[in-house]
């Protein structure tokens, strides 16, 4: 019961609390292991919830080995579940396990039917940059963009490289590059599944808009390693000034404005106890779900033991 | 130096993008044979692929297919581009982009933020 509850809340009251927290500009890494944890956390407690009301306490309190050996003998001799109750949240549970792998598997396809389209055409427009390591693409506009995938190549246009010096384009690449080895696609996709699945619920949409700017942030640190911050900023604004400002959509001008002055005032890391409570708090948003689900589990399983040393 | 079928797709579209009028496949083949050693039915087989994709139109004349593009190289390019662009919003097909459209103003400002912090010997 406590579980469904948190569940509920959590949609609505996790985005509105981790939108507050301040220092998430500051560790973007930590951040979205933050976002992640709280989606998971509210799936898992929702799960949970449907469990903890099918199966009763007593079934868990005789360990694991006994619990998947009640539910083995429940399937295969067709027991009826005992109550009403039970039988409708195993249903829940059910279902919901089954619109995430189903949504799950339309954005994975989806998203790779299309980017193999996009890397064949890619391949007979482009052409191949060794030296770059990226491919070029003959067009007027200033674009860098990266294709993910097994074979995932960050992709820049000529006019980018006519508005960018070297060093700047340099940057540009690592960014990218940042994007492909970080698997930044995966992450974005595991959120745009819950999105996809619970399309109405607040937490899903605020963690996959937030996740997908963080991600920018944390491509822009990973590329300052090895490139001066100042180069990142400049070949952000060449990038958004040299183009052609045809179909302008302003939605992304507030990250874009973040970015620069997050590269050029380099933030200080956060500090030990900072990252001490955040590493906590993922912590206890994962744990703390299965931790109060076992609870009745674990009491039962007290009492058997204290049975047998009493008999 | 070409591997490959996809990299023999991109350099037929390119000689039919350069000659721009209708050709057989054994136009394109005497030109390629120039270069290196390459079968008739590879080239067929790449150029009938590339007709099923809808980058070529062909029709019969005499015994043989004339192909040409259905679409210049440019027209092609900024259909990928703008492309690229529409699908960060909601197909992971492409990743985000190294920055999303700006308006002129957030432009200006971005610009205004920079030139506070000149990046001296960087100049864009």
């Amino acid at each position: 019961m406590l579980l469904a509850l948190y569940a509920a809340l959590g949609v609505v009251a996790l985005p509105r609390l981790l939108s507050q927290v301040a220092w998430f500009e500051r560790a973007p890494r930590l951040a979205i292991a933050m976002w992640q944890a709280a989606c998971a956390s509210v799936v898992v407690s929702a799960l949970l919830a449907a469990l903890a009301v099918a199966v009763p306490a007593s079934v868990l309190g005789h360990g694991l080995a006994d619990f998947f050996e009640a539910c083995a003998t429940l399937l295969s001799h067709g027991v009826p579940f005992t109550s009403a109750s039970a039988r409708i949240a195993l249903l829940l549970a059910g279902v919901l396990v089954v619109r995430i792998t189903y949504c799950a598997a339309c954005v994975l396809l989806s998203a790779r039917r299309e980017r193999r389209r996009h890397a064949e055409m890619l391949a007979i427009v482009g052409r191949h940059d060794s030296r770059l390591g990226a491919m070029v693409v003959d067009y007027d506009e200033c674009m860098a963009y990266c294709l993910p995938g097994r074979h995932g190549l960050p992709v820049i246009t000529t006019g980018a490289l006519r508005t960018l010096t070297s060093a700047q384009t340099a940057a540009v690449l690592a960014h990218e590059h940042a994007h492909l080895r970080g698997r930044h696609h995966l992450v974005l996709a595991a959120v745009r599944t819950l999105v996809r699945a619970f399309s109405g619920a607040p937490l899903f949409a605020r963690a996959s808009s937030e996740i997908a700017r963080l991600v920018e942030l944390l491509a822009d640190d990973v590329a300052a390693r090895g490139h001066p911050r100042v180069h990142i900023a400049a070949a952000l604004v060449g990038l958004a000034t040299g183009r052609v400002p045809d179909f302008a959509l302003g939605a992304g001008g507030e990250t874009a404005l973040v970015r620069v002055r997050r590269l050029l005032d380099p933030v200080e890391p956060l500090r030990q106890r900072e990252r001490l409570v955040g590493i906590l708090t993922i912590g206890v948003l994962l744990a703390g779900p299965a931790a109060v689900a076992a609870m009745p589990g674990v009491r039962a399983f007290l009492a058997h033991y204290c049975e047998s040393f009493i008999f | 130096m070409l591997r490959g079928l996809g990299d023999l797709e991109a350099t037929i579209m390119d000689w039919l993008w350069a000659h721009r009028r209708p050709a057989s496949v054994k136009d394109v083949l005497e030109d390629l044979r120039r270069e290196r050693d390459i079968a008739y039915t590879t080239v067929m087989t790449v150029m009938d692929k590339l007709h099923t994709k809808g980058l070529l139109k062909r029709h019969l004349a005499g015994r043989a297919y004339l192909y040409e593009t259905v679409a210049s190289k440019e027209a092609y390019t900024a259909d990928l581009m703008r492309e690229s662009l529409a699908s960060s919003g909601n197909q992971a097909a492409t990743l985000v982009h190294f920055l999303e459209r700006l308006t002129p103003e957030e432009a200006a400002a971005l610009q205004a933020a920079l030139q506070v912090y000149p990046p001296k010997e960087h100049r864009p």
